[in-house]
């Protein structure tokens, strides 16, 4: 549909400048920050939605590879002193190795078995940090990680202008590289696999490859972003692997409708403000978590395509989350 | 290695496997049953401990530990009965239905443990033992409120053997794990079987929270670790036996009170989970599983 196609392409563009000009309009430092934890959050569920939506892969230990950014970038910045700028990048490596090593499991194992062992393996991590407290300051956390610095500019003291829009950048490169990786060939393997796996690999399409890829390539943004968050917030802790941290994100996911980068992106930003704005209302901190559980429940019960599917007209034989998972389960 | 040694582990790997396989057995029965994975039961776990603690405890309603139990016991069937109800039972025609429960069941424990959080606060507490003072097992010196976990877990479980060998409910639940379809041609109300099952299992969950509410500190997240190790010993025994699961939480009891023992309290647990992904690789049915439906 060439028409809506290029519509859609001008909203694009026109969220893009409305995010750009965020900034001037909004001086609250505390604002800015929740715009700046939405962005983060949005990469995090996009690239979740890739493995999970997409390529239909179970994978339960998505948090875990924000988890991996988080203390790899950490960790390096603040033991090893590297810039804090290529620390984030080694965050986003190391979440790709660590899924490689989940992905040799992972690509023979099928159904419940691929959820528990991703559910394990971060748990392991998790374990991991906690054990090694002389580096990660185990359950207390690890603070005082070295924040971003430029020549010439203070990322401390522009009440978060900076900041904002590195993580606006990293949104935008991680929606562009995500849209083209859904778009290409190998997308269109990942989804053929996902909606008739004996079909897939009967045309030859190397699934334990194609699995593989699509676990690094989604663990390789949520570990830019994990590095991110750990450099802006400038203190990591534990509670990132916590089930509440993955049932939020997940929430995400499932708000925003699986398979559809941008649903994830937006049903993060609602999600992040809505939670945020709970959160400061008296008493409501934990609660905001029964909320978002209700929600997840609600739009599982009535909505399985995410709340977008309240906007569009059509079906345009995009799979329902039936459809979604193959046959596996 | 002395004998003392080997004693200390074995009972120590005896309560942490009686525990274990208490937790296991209800998470295995609703896999069997239903075929989906119920990641509330750890927050049912700690619904029951909170419950028996608030009637019996003296800053609570102070009702005695007998009150507090069967209270829990109630609590507890009734928490079973409205999980099946609200977030299994909608999807249970729908093929993803064990996907989209790990979703339901995984906001259900947020709700709880959140929950939890609001009413009971965040403070430590601590059931009264039902039995107190100190036991000598072998050569180890333990609390007898361990000794009761190891004497009462074979005791639930064998009774739960029998339930399920022998009675006609628990005959009705093994046959709709085997053959939902052909169980419900022959008259089993196969609805009905769910709802039991699932208060069952929740049952299970929170006697496990009381046997342990005296020997552990009570906290929202009491039940996130036993669910975790009930989750990879399910795994580990193959889904879908019971009597594989039960083997399996005492051989993980033992191996982690070993663990624990040698290479101390803050590794044990990563070596666990490596065994767990090591035992996958070669073996994806579990160790004593057969084909996973």
């Amino acid at each position: 549909m060439p028409i809506s196609a290029q519509w859609r392409g001008w909203a694009l563009a026109a969220l893009v400048v409305v995010g750009l000009l965020v900034p001037f309009f909004i001086q609250d430092t505390y604002l800015r920050h929740l715009f700046i934890i939405s962005y983060i959050y949005g990469v995090v569920a996009a690239s979740w939605d890739l493995s999970l939506g997409y390529a239909g892969v179970f994978n339960f230990g998505h948090v875990a590879f924000f988890g991996v950014g988080v203390y790899a970038t950490g960790l390096t910045a603040k033991l090893l002193g590297i810039d804090p700028w290529i620390a984030i990048v080694i965050g986003g490596v190391a979440a790709s190795a660590v899924a490689a090593v989940i992905a040799l499991p992972v690509v023979r194992l099928q159904g419940v078995y691929v959820v528990l062992v991703t559910f394990a393996f971060s748990q392991l991590i998790l374990q991991l940090v906690i054990s090694q407290s002389q580096f990660t300051g185990g359950t207390q956390g690890m603070v005082r990680v070295p924040t971003l610095r430029l020549p010439g500019y203070n990322f401390l003291r522009d009440y978060k202008f900076g900041y904002y829009y590195v993580a606006f950048a990293l949104l935008v490169l991680t929606t562009i590289c995500l849209r083209r990786i859904v778009r290409s060939d190998f997308g269109l393997s990942l989804k053929a696999l996902r909606d008739n796996e004996d079909y897939g690999v009967s045309r030859g399409i190397p699934i334990g490859l194609q699995r593989l890829k699509v676990l690094v390539a989604s663990a390789f943004f949520t570990g830019i972003a994990g590095g991110f968050y750990v450099v802006y917030l400038r203190v990591a802790s534990p509670e990132v692997f916590d089930f509440s941290t993955a049932s939020l994100v997940l929430s995400m996911v499932l708000v925003g409708g699986t398979s559809s980068i941008y649903g994830s992106i937006f049903a993060a930003l609602g999600l992040t403000f809505i939670s945020e704005g709970l959160a400061n209302i008296n008493g409501l901190g934990e609660g905001r978590f029964m909320l978002v559980a209700v929600a997840m429940v609600i739009v599982l019960l009535f909505l399985p395509k995410g709340l977008a599917s309240l906007f569009t007209l059509k079906t345009r034989g995009r799979p329902s989350l039936e459809g979604k998972i193959s046959g596996k389960f | 290695m002395t004998a003392d040694t080997i004693s200390a582990i074995i009972v120590s790997g005896l309560v942490l496997g009686s525990v274990y396989a208490l937790m296991a057995s209800g998470l295995s029965m609703i896999w069997t049953t239903l075929g989906i994975f119920n990641f509330a039961h750890g927050a049912l776990m700690t619904l029951g401990a909170y419950v028996a603690w608030t009637i019996s405890n003296s800053a609570g309603l102070g009702l005695g530990l007998a009150a507090g139990i069967a209270v829990s016991i109630a609590a507890l069937i009734g928490a079973g009965i409205l999980i099946e109800r609200i977030v299994v039972r909608p999807f249970y025609d729908d093929r993803d239905i064990l996907l989209i429960t790990v979703m339901t069941t995984l906001a259900t424990m947020i709700f709880l443990e959140k929950g939890i959080q609001l009413i009971w606060g965040a403070r430590l507490k601590q059931l009264a033992p039902i039995i107190a003072g100190k036991v000598q097992l072998f050569r180890t010196t333990i609390s007898a409120q361990e000794t009761l976990i190891i004497v009462v877990a074979p005791l639930l479980l064998g009774a739960l053997w029998l339930f399920l060998r022998h009675s006609r409910i628990g005959r009705g639940i093994r046959a709709v794990g085997q053959n939902p379809d052909a169980a419900r041609l022959i008259g089993i109300d196969v609805s009905r079987l769910f709802i039991t099952t699932f208060a069952m299992s929740a049952v299970l969950a929170g006697l496990t929270g009381v046997l342990l509410g005296s020997v552990r500190l009570l906290t929202p997240d009491f039940g996130d670790e036993p669910l975790v190790k009930a989750l990879i010993i399910v795994i580990f025994g193959g889904l879908g036996s019971l009597s594989g699961t039960i083997v399996a939480a005492y051989l993980m009891g033992i191996v982690e009170a070993a663990l624990t023992f040698f290479i101390g309290i803050y590794w044990a647990p990563s070596i666990v989970f490596l065994l767990l992904i090591i035992v996958l690789l070669f073996r994806p049915q579990g160790l004593m599983g057969k084909v996973a439906r």
